[in-house]
């Protein structure tokens, strides 16, 4: 066990130019935009957008949707920061949680069902990591989320990628990839269990 | 619930639940302090994934969102003592009594709404089932285009009933939808969450679950009704705690 442990710290040590090395200045910005701090909130959109944005364009597909969106949510975290607490979770975390949750609601509903039904009859599915847009500065970040996601087994990597990048509920989950819904339901979990385990050390 | 209920935090980290199936994970949640703890990591996971997602935001939208947060008031903090020290009174009242006196103290809230909708007599005993329960409660709150929103209810019997009076008339193409609303304490969320979705046509709604709903809401809506609520064209919304 001591070799993990040391190379946690290395990993830890290193600069990085953008997502872990940022996360516990985001917890404190948020912590003063809970009390109004409207420059503090500039400082922090600054370091959320970049994600926020590419998690709402991935899970909509569609651009002009995407940037209203994207603009509710900013405002929203900027309404309800003072119900985020530190001991609960990163605000990068916090963050996507929201935006995650709002572009699903958006994603379901009516006029984007339809939508995105055309899109599966068009065999745009997310079932591979390559989708992910690449961005310069990030290949750090995409190496660790490609080594996660190859440690999965195919269905559980599928069924995870389904439900996050595309918003899928675990029924269609399990109706695209023809496993049952309990089946679908412990492989959702398994699988972010795993992510969780592979991605523990490097935070 | 059945055992296998700690299966769904993963499917619920990821939103891939359906909305009945949240509310009835988030009072797990309540409860259960291990799925809670498991729920804030398997996020984490999946925020990850997220943030291998990034992309270059539009240049113009920093400049909106800067200019829409000064016209915007922040939220209050989710647990808020405050809210919990205004006198109950003045818009939640409860009730433990007997049904006879129940329905007196009721009376001067809904008498006219009961009077007017002409209820049939089998939906006056779906009112007066809910205002037996030990729980019962009965929250009023104003409609901004005018008249008002009564809120019957009882946890233990997971139901309620929307009483509405009052409420101006809509253009054309357009109907009040009712929202009952779970202010998430997990996701720390301001806005609504749960949806039992339901047309307010000036009159009554049955609410066959009431879950974890903390807070009630009416918008208007397109004919038909919409999968999620327009805030924009929120008349009405109050705590139901």
């Amino acid at each position: 066990m001591q070799k993990p442990n040391v190379m946690r710290e290395r990993v830890r040590r290193m600069p990085t130019q953008e997502g872990a090395g940022t996360a516990p200045n985001a917890d404190a910005l948020l912590q003063l935009v809970a009390r109004g701090d409207e420059a503090a909130f500039a400082r922090l959109y600054d370091i959320l957008i970049g994600p926020v944005f590419g998690l709402v364009r991935r899970v909509l597909r569609d651009d002009t949707q995407c940037e209203e969106v994207v603009g509710e949510i900013m405002v929203a975290l900027w309404q309800t920061a003072a119900r985020y607490s530190p001991e609960r979770g990163s605000a990068m975390t916090w963050a996507l949680t929201l935006a995650h949750r709002r572009a699903v609601d958006r994603v379901r509903s009516a006029q984007s069902a339809v939508d995105r039904e055309d899109r599966v009859v068009r065999g745009e599915l997310s079932r591979r990591f390559d989708e992910v847009t690449e961005q310069v500065g990030m290949r750090r970040e995409h190496d660790q989320v490609r080594r996660g996601l190859g440690a999965l087994t195919d269905v559980q990597r599928e069924a995870v990628m389904l439900a996050y990048y595309d918003g899928r509920t675990y029924r269609e989950v399990g109706e695209l990839l023809g496993t049952p819904p309990g089946t679908t339901k412990t492989g959702l979990r398994d699988g972010l269990i795993r992510l969780r385990d592979c991605w523990g050390a490097t935070r | 619930m059945s055992p296998d209920v700690h299966v769904l935090t993963g499917a619920y980290a990821l939103n891939a639940v359906n909305e009945l199936e949240r509310v009835d994970f988030e009072r797990h949640l309540a409860v259960c302090e291990a799925c809670a703890e498991e729920v804030r990591e398997l996020r984490d996971a999946a925020a990850r994934l997220g943030r291998a997602a990034a992309l270059a935001p539009p240049p113009g939208l920093k400049a909106r969102v800067l200019a829409d947060i000064g016209q915007v008031r922040q939220h209050p903090p989710t647990v808020a003592p405050l809210r919990l020290r205004r006198p109950p009174a003045r818009w939640a009242l409860r009730l433990s009594t007997a049904a006879a006196a129940v329905l007196l103290v009721i009376s001067a809230t809904l008498g006219v709404l009961l009077v007017r909708e002409q209820q049939s007599g089998k939906e006056r005993q779906e009112i007066v089932a809910i205002l037996q329960a030990n729980d019962a409660r009965v929250v009023t709150g104003e409609v901004d285009n005018g008249g008002s929103a009564t809120v019957v209810m009882s946890r233990s019997q997971n139901r309620a009933v929307v009483l509405t009076a009052g409420m101006g008339r809509l253009q054309p193409g357009q109907v009040y939808q009712a929202w009952m609303v779970v202010e998430d304490e997990n996701n720390r969320d301001e806005i609504i969450r749960t949806k039992s979705a339901g047309l307010v046509a000036g009159s009554r709604l049955d609410i066959d679950v009431l879950g974890a709903a903390n807070a009630f809401s009416i918008t208007v809506e397109p004919e038909g009704g919409s999968a999620r609520p327009n805030l924009e064209r929120k008349v009405a919304y109050f705590r139901l705690t």
